[in-house]
């Protein structure tokens, strides 16, 4: 018998004022004890929806609308709270991504434990304080930080502690949302060896939720793929035939292959508040049939696994049209546009200071992308500042041909400006949102280039062009563009003043898996017809292969190695890089 | 800026239809309709001439006069038309000149920081602590002059400070926002950056600001002319209290002109109270999706 089995299960989000989201639809499916399985789909599809209703834990406005979900052979599909209690943290128990923030702060790490025991078990002081120890030896944190209050660990610790937490009871399911997003790459290793450790010792299933696919292609037994609500695919890790997860696949390489080529998913998922006869996917599918858009294909044994498409048995679908294609390629050397000599920054704060950069020197020159890789704290973003001006460095130099760029203030730096621009993060807090895309293009136009209004606009077609957007999203708002769209707006915005230098800070890390090719692409291709100098900062190895020259990689502020991208990653010398390599998974492919 | 805000002849109907969305808003701007209508148009919908001394003094309520008339016998209603001009004038004016004061000193603190922002937080924290109503007194009844006017002033530069530390607040978390670094590097300056990409962002702490103070400044004008401390000539809700406190309207049973211009004064707080309900939708577009 099944651990877990889900039986035709909807979840809807009914708010006031908006149609009803249909975010999990007729779902599907059974895990077996000690199963771990890899739930994979682009953001928005109802992966986390799915996971919040197996635990029974969703709040309004989301409602199940349908099916059943039975655990352990009991119906829990319909208990209340009160038969609930019992089976919360003992048989059912979740990590999510914002679990180390949900750690009660004025208590210490063993209280927390104490606390949970008091509550669920009748064991004695001693016992706890015993199992205690032994669940923090387990996630590999010293047992002697029992007696920290949570803000005295680092972000990766308080993962770990939440971890042990959810684990304490011995449940037999658990439920992993997004476990180790917004940590750094070789803590996020070491927590997910962690999980897979624990769960060969104890035997519990896992549900594991997330977008690094090639973790989960890693680690997961079997992977189930969303799209728009539904599960289009079920099979054990390895190849996927739906024409979707060989689109999601697609947009994982090993950054240590010779050539290495991404796809990426053009088009975006469809609106959850519509139902649609034929298949969800048509409007992206490649290889889609005429009576794709009338019939819904069943989710069907096809293989070792199930499959919900028309063609998947028979047509391997790839996304050629929407390849970007990395290999080794020789760099004309070009005078530097913009050298950086050893240059210093110490932050103050409260009487501690911290050194952020620490001796740094490197150069931008046209037609070349520079990445800086490096772990959050490293001094990445910091370095992107010292070069854009908002910050200036204690020692050292930055200059801009003959300017010195570290010396600059009002109206040069007004000027300087103009030839150095910023391509932010996150794109849904780069954009204002309460103006069109058009009135946010037509500021740097004008200021820059002085243009008149008139002017600036005429140029504007021209300019989302180039970003490959049709002039109808002029007038869009942000909160009305997908993810990818918002970006290329941003990019946009940071091209308008014609700069010859662009600093991109971890462009495609807020982005989908799905799209991030796609602006990978958008950004090579500038570089290369407009002959820029760009320095790519990411703590992403793969993006940094894909689109860097040379590598410069950061560590506590020095860089530790440099070189060309293919040199560096395939014959590392720094230990540091060689933890960064480590950490990269080793999906079967 | 605000009046701009507030006027800007293509946002009024997208205005209108955001607040007209929500229920509660929506039965606000239909009775500060009904109030700004009267105003408009007093002197078409009153019988008679509000300052008009012509009647019998002290009539209780009739066909002929609706709520009685007066000690001085004017006609009680015609005042009540008239004396919405008065009460709107006052809200609108002292509310934009007081959320003016805010805008300018919390915005300028907020976005400079630095000693700009303790000098200014000093003189807010200042304003704050000092009573309003002492003050408020003290001003009007040793100005020179007696009016409407002056009672505007004194509201404006005693009312601001509250609105003043919120935005100062608020701005101090938009500031740091990824667009506001991206506006810097567009080329724009700090006055553009403030009040064109900042500001619209606040809208509806603007507004919400500008009901706040302009309620209260309706309130103050009632009171400071129920004290006394106006122009007693002038028609206003808060002068009709006065007269018929002075004039013993409770004695002698005259209570329409006692009630009137108090459920009058009460109604249009609660019209702008009930507006307010329907302004965060202003600045957020992602609420006002239809
Ligand atoms: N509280 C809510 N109210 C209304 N709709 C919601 C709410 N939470 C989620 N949704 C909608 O439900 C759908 C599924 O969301 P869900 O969070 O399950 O996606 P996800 O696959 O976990 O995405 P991600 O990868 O970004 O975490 C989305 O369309 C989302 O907009
Ligand atoms: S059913 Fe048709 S549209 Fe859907 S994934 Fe398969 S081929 Fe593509
Ligand atoms: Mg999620």
């Amino acid at each position: 018998m099944s651990l877990l089995e889900v039986a035709d299960l909807s979840v809807a989000y009914a708010t006031k004022n908006s149609p009803p989201t249909h975010a999990v639809r007729n779902v599907s499916f059974s895990m077996a004890e000690g199963e771990c399985v890899g739930l994979l789909g682009e953001s928005g599809c109802g992966k986390s929806t799915l996971g919040t209703a197996l635990l029974r834990l969703l709040d309004r406005p989301a409602r199940i609308t349908g099916g059943t979900i039975r655990f352990d052979g009991t119906d829990i599909t319909a208990l209340d709270e009160n038969a609930l209690r019992p089976l919360r943290w003992r048989a059912l128990s979740t990590v999510f991504q914002s679990s180390m923030n949900s750690l009660n702060p004025v208590l210490t790490v063993e209280a927390q434990f104490r606390d949970m025991f008091r509550t669920h078990t009748d064991m004695t002081s001693g016992e706890i304080r015993r199992r205690t120890a032994e669940l923090l030896e387990m996630v590999l944190i010293d047992p002697s930080y029992m007696r920290f209050h949570p803000h005295e660990l680092s972000g990766g610790m308080k993962q770990r502690v939440a971890l042990a937490l959810a684990l304490a009871l011995r449940p037999k399911l658990v439920v992993l949302d997004e476990p180790t997003t917004g940590l750094d790459v070789v803590v996020q290793k070491s927590i997910m060896d962690s999980v897979r450790t624990l769960q060969r010792e104890q035997g519990f299933a896992v549900l594991l939720i997330s977008h690094d696919l090639g973790t989960v292609m890693e680690i997961a037994d079997r992977v189930m793929v969303m799209y728009a609500g539904s599960v289009v695919e079920s099979r054990p890790a390895g190849e996927m035939l739906h024409p979707y997860s060989r689109g999601l696949l697609g947009s994982y390489a090993d950054p240590r292959a010779e050539t290495v080529d991404v796809t990426y998913i053009p088009g975006r998922p469809p609106d959850l508040s519509r139902f649609q006869d034929g298949c969800l996917f048509v409007d992206r599918c490649p290889v889609a049939l005429p009576k794709c858009a009338t019939e819904k294909p069943p989710l069907a044994p096809v293989g070792d696994g199930l499959v919900a498409c028309h063609v998947a048995p028979s047509t391997k679908a790839d996304f050629a049209d929407s390849t970007f294609v990395r290999s080794v390629r020789a760099v004309a050397e070009a005078p530097p546009v913009l050298e950086v000599t050893g240059v210093h920054k110490t932050y103050t704060r409260r009487r501690t200071s911290v050194t952020a950069v620490d001796d740094v020197s490197f150069a931008l020159r046209r037609g070349r992308v520079t990445a800086l890789v490096g772990q959050s704290g490293s001094g990445k973003s910091t370095i992107a500042k010292l070069l854009t001006g908002i910050e200036r460095p204690d020692t050292g130099t930055v200059m801009f041909g003959d300017v010195p760029v570290h010396r600059l203030r009002g109206r040069a730096m007004r000027r300087y400006r103009k030839d150095v621009q910023l391509v932010f993060q996150d794109p849904f807090a780069a954009l204002n949102p309460v103006r069109t895309v058009r009135q946010t293009l037509v500021r740097p136009l004008r200021n820059h280039l002085g243009l008149s209004e008139k002017d600036a606009r005429a140029r504007l077609e021209s300019l989302v062009d180039t970003v490959g957007l049709a002039p109808a999203f002029l007038d869009r708002y942000p909160h009305q563009l997908s993810g990818g769209q918002r970006q290329r707006v941003v990019v946009a915005r940071a091209l308008a003043p014609e700069p010859s230098i662009l600093i991109a800070d971890e462009p495609i890390s807020m982005l989908d898996v799905s799209i991030r090719a796609e602006i990978v692409e958008l950004l090579d291709r500038l570089v290369h017809h407009r002959d820029l100098a760009m320095l790519y900062i990411t703590h992403d190895l793969l993006s940094a292969r894909l689109l860097a020259d040379e590598v410069l990689v950061l560590n506590k502020g020095t860089v530790v190695e440099d070189g060309p991208t293919i040199e560096v990653i395939r014959n590392a010398q720094a230990p540091y890089t060689k933890l960064l390599l480590d950490a990269l998974p080793n999906p079967p492919r | 800026m605000t009046v701009e805000l507030l006027t800007k002849p293509s946002r009024v109907p997208q205005w209108l239809r955001i607040l007209w969305a929500n229920k509660k808003s929506r039965v606000g701007v239909v009775l500060l309709s009904v109030f700004v209508l009267t105003a408009v148009f007093a002197p078409v919908l009153a019988p008679y001439d509000p300052e008009s001394t012509d009647f019998a003094a002290a009539l209780p309520a009739s066909g002929d006069h609706w709520l009685g008339t007066t000690q001085q016998g004017q006609d009680v209603f015609s005042q009540l038309i008239h004396g919405a001009r008065t009460s709107l004038l006052v809200g609108l004016v002292a509310g934009v000149f007081s959320t003016i004061i805010a805008l300018l000193i919390g915005m300028t603190a907020g976005y400079l920081r630095g000693w700009v922002d303790e000098f200014l937080s000093g003189l807010t924290n200042l304003a704050l602590v000092i009573p309003v109503l002492p003050l408020m007194i003290t001003l009007a009844a040793y100005a020179p002059v007696r009016g409407v006017w002056l009672i505007i002033f004194v509201i404006s530069v005693t009312g601001w400070a509250y609105g003043a530390k919120i935005k100062r607040a608020q701005i101090i978390t938009l500031r740091t926002r990824d667009y506001v670094t991206a506006a810097k590097l567009a080329g724009d300056g700090p006055m553009r950056i403030v009040f064109r990409e900042i500001m619209p962002n606040m809208t509806s702490l603007v507004v919400v600001g500008f009901m706040g103070a302009a309620t209260a400044a309706i309130g103050a004008e009632a009171g400071l002319e129920f004290l006394g401390l106006g122009d007693p000539t002038t028609i206003s809700w808060g002068t009709m209290l006065y007269w018929a406190d002075n004039g013993g309207a409770l004695l002698t049973g005259q209570w329409p002109w006692l009630i009137a211009p108090g459920l009058a004064l009460t109604m249009l707080v609660t019209a702008m109270t009930l507006i307010n309900f329907g302004v965060d939708a202003l600045s957020n577009p992602a609420l006002r999706e239809e």
